[in-house]
């Protein structure tokens, strides 16, 4: 059995989701910014983590189940964000390609 | 202080750093390299809460999959991926109050109990059932979240010849 | 055997579901007409609509209900942790969901017909939809908001799809940033009160109230589900992203994201602090805490809700009123009719949650409208600018009129609906007493500033002369290697139809609000009394 207690994990939570929001809101590069999300989204995965640990009812497995549910579903947040920025990467570049050849004529 | 506490502690602190340090190097595979410690110190954490199933989830989706998807990201756009504003249309209101909750959320750590507690544990198969019988229509929501999320997301990027 | 036997309750998401699936199905045999996959999302959107009027008592339509009447309006049994419920009120709102998104599909297959992108957009739609009609029968909170993502995450796509478009992929980048800053704060929010209720059933949570061992928790688990769901409704420290992307989005997708996705979020709101807003009695009693150990919960949540809506509306009409572009008016006028909606939930009775239920309804009807004339006068070549519309009134009788109904509704003119929702709501505060009457002073000063600039755009429309024709003649497709013209001038039948439709259904309401208020009320009732 393991003992733990609860403040720290709050703490590193409040923590990891902070660095996260910060990073969200002051980052300007898009991975970066996937990122953030991604360690905000973390903080949020941990919190329902220790909860399931340290249940406020009889039994917290209902947080267990949530935990891998946002871990799919962060998952495809990152795929649909990076499609988005994929499709936007390419249409500046063709924009560019089609500048560097009205400049050759 | 006990084993586990001081091993909780260690993994904590890591978590920290490696999540300040992936946001503020310069070079984006160093921030690849720390997001990906990050995920597996993380992981090794959920393995300290008696999670074990989700230790390896983590591992699997986070340290594994988002990662390499990430590395992908970079590749494939090298530095050509900037935003041309920062914030993205978030005044100062936001900020503050976003201060005013962490000063909250501290306050909050007082009233949780201190003293050391037995971790509860839960068998894998009693998540499994639970994850796929009374909770089933979480699952389902995240299968109608993907079918969207890949349908357009393939069209987004699949070159077309129109 | 009945259809409610072997698909159950479910019948309007699946039959959505089958209708995405059969457009994607089509979309890899290269079958891509906007007709036909116009057609299919317009028909299974139609088909929903009937069974879930059905399903709401609507007597001629009854061989379609699915949802047995028991099943409706139940509270759960002691202790039982259902993830959904059936209630009259989510019902009323899914058939508001569905209302919006046939009249965006109906105006959408007016679109020009080769287009490579119909399929994902029409899928896309429904997709949305199905999340849309998923959040109202929501019983707790992790369904909720899992259903919202559904939603979002097709909607940072449709804003997307144009693929080839700078701007609606640029909106879209910045859409899903500030989703993603929604989303995560809303988990967050719902993970502090999960650790503090033990559960994330609604019903749970409110029925213990304020008997709750970590009180600090609760109140910054739902402090952080403020934050996230005021994102998606557009409330005003979090509304500066929704005008960049109603404005950059292509016009229908705006039309879908102003009338028929915040939509979600008013509801959310209604849903999750129906619980705080009602409890009784104080929340903490130990010395700690800023607010020096104790606050009564129900009374610090409608100080917060009023405060947010009277703000809302302010800032979004001040702002309207400054606006040169049509579409950025529209979405600034979009966030001010936020705070109005608002006004409901910071009072919590019955009849203003019930008048801003109708207020939902309307603002549906005028808001989608009123983005699809922008799509329209897009379509036949006028400009972004209010004063690019000159004279349009006259010169397009169809989209003058319609137009014209959706402003004066927007302005609370009487006999249109807007007039009616405004009314109901305003009394309802009034009746509630209290600082409430602040409330509905200050909703009716707000409504009186807003006549400004929709006045200002009708007589742009009716009695400034029209600029005379630069280049195109006004009703050909610009460009000459374009697609061919559309009928009705560049606009086309289904969009028409659609503007029509709305219009018409603009005044009916106005004259004989009767026909929904009954339905509406009782359904409101029903949702404070029942429970979530």
């Amino acid at each position: 059995m393991t003992d733990l207690s609860l403040p720290g994990f709050l703490a590193l939570s409040a923590a990891l989701f902070g660095i996260g929001v910060f990073g969200i809101l002051t980052r300007r590069n898009f991975i970066l910014l996937l990122i953030s999300i991604e360690i905000a989204m973390n903080a949020v995965i941990l919190n329902f983590v220790y909860f399931a640990a340290f249940p406020a009812g009889t039994s917290g497995l209902s947080g267990q189940s949530i935990a891998v549910v946002l871990v799919g579903f962060a998952a495809t947040e990152v795929a649909v964000g990076l499609a988005i920025v994929l499709a936007l990467n390419r249409l500046k570049g063709t924009i560019n390609v089609a500048r560097a050849t009205e400049l050759k004529e | 202080m006990s084993l586990e506490e001081l091993a909780f502690l260690a993994l904590a602190l890591v978590a920290i750093g490696t999540a300040t340090a992936a946001l503020l190097v310069r070079e984006l595979v160093h921030t690849i390299l720390w997001i990906a410690i990050f995920f597996v110190d993380l992981s090794a954490i959920y393995f300290l809460l008696s999670a074990p199933f989700l230790g390896v989830l983590q591992l699997g989706v986070y340290a594994g999959a988002v990662t390499i998807l990430l590395l992908f990201g970079i590749m494939t756009t090298r530095k050509r991926i900037f935003s041309r504003e920062a914030v993205t249309g978030i005044g100062p209101v936001p900020v503050a109050l976003a201060v005013v909750t962490f000063i909250f959320l501290a306050s909050a750590l007082g009233e949780l109990p201190q003293s050391t507690t037995a971790v509860q544990s839960y068998d894998p198969t009693a998540l499994s059932q639970n994850l796929f019988g009374p909770n089933g229509p979480w699952l389902l929501l995240l299968g109608l979240i993907m079918l969207a999320g890949v349908a357009g997301a393939i069209y987004l990027v699949r070159e077309g010849r129109e | 055997m009945s259809v409610s036997s072997f698909a159950g309750p479910f019948v309007p998401e699946l039959v959505l579901l089958a209708g995405t699936l059969l457009i994607f199905l089509l979309d890899v045999l290269k079958v891509r007409r906007i007709e036909l996959t116009g057609g299919i999302a317009v028909a299974a959107t139609l088909a929903a609509l009937g069974v879930v009027v059905a399903d709401l008592g609507f007597a001629p339509l009854a061989f379609l209900a699915t949802v047995p009447a028991s099943q409706i309006d139940v509270a759960p049994a002691a202790g039982a942790a259902p993830l959904f419920a059936f209630t009259s009120f989510g019902l009323v709102f899914q058939a508001i969901f569905l209302l919006a998104t046939f009249f965006v599909a109906l105006a959408s297959v007016s679109r020009p017909s080769d287009e490579r992108g119909a399929p994902i957009f029409y899928g896309l739609l429904l997709l949305a939809t199905i999340g849309m009609l998923l959040v109202a029968i929501a019983s707790d909170l992790i369904f909720l908001l899992l259903a919202i993502e559904v939603v979002s995450i097709a909607s940072y796509l449709l804003v997307a799809y144009t693929r080839k478009d700078v701007r609606g992929l640029e909106a879209a980048m910045k859409f899903f940033v500030i989703g993603a800053l929604s989303t995560v704060l809303s988990f967050f929010g719902a993970s502090l009160l999960f650790g503090a209720y033990g559960t994330t059933n609604l019903y749970l949570i409110r029925a213990a109230g304020t008997a709750v061992g970590y009180p600090v928790l609760v109140l910054l688990g739902y402090g952080f589900l403020i934050a996230g769901l005021a994102f998606k409704v557009t409330l005003v420290p979090f509304h500066a992203w929704a005008v960049d992307v109603y404005d950059g989005a292509p016009d229908d997708v705006s039309a879908f994201l102003a009338g028929g996705t915040k939509k979600i979020g008013v509801f959310a709101f209604f849903l999750v602090f129906l619980g705080p807003v009602l409890a009784v009695g104080a929340v903490g009693s130990s010395g700690y805490g800023l607010f020096g150990g104790s606050v009564a919960l129900g009374a610090s949540f409608q100080i917060t809700l009023g405060a947010l809506a009277v703000v809302t509306m302010t800032v979004g009409n001040v702002l309207a009123l400054l606006q040169k572009e049509m579409k950025r008016m529209l979405a600034y006028s979009s966030i001010s009719q936020a705070g109005y909606m608002l006004i409901g939930i910071a009072i919590g009775t019955a009849p203003a949650l019930g008048g801003a239920t109708l207020q939902v309804f309307a603002h549906v009807l005028m808001k989608t409208g009123a983005f699809l004339v922008v799509g329209a006068a897009a379509a036949i070549g006028v400009g972004p600018l209010i004063d690019d519309w000159r004279g349009l009134g006259l010169k397009r009788p169809l989209l003058g009129v319609s137009f014209a109904l959706m402003l004066l509704s927007l302005a609370g003119v009487p006999l249109t609906i807007g007039f009616v929702s405004k009314f109901v709501l305003f009394s309802a505060a009034v009746d509630a007493q209290g600082w409430f009457i602040w409330l509905a002073v200050a909703g009716l000063l707000n409504s009186a500033l807003s006549v400004f600039y929709y006045a200002r755009v009708l007589k742009v429309m009716f009695f400034d002369a029209a600029p005379a024709p630069a280049g195109a003649p006004a009703g050909s497709v610009v460009g000459g290697a374009g697609p061919p013209a559309l009928p009705l001038g560049g606009i086309g039948y289904g969009r028409a139809a659609s503007l029509a439709i709305i219009a018409a259904l603009i005044v009916a309401f106005g004259i004989y609000p009767q026909a929904v208020l009954g339905a509406i009320q009782s359904a409101a009732y029903h949702f404070v009394t029942v429970g979530a």
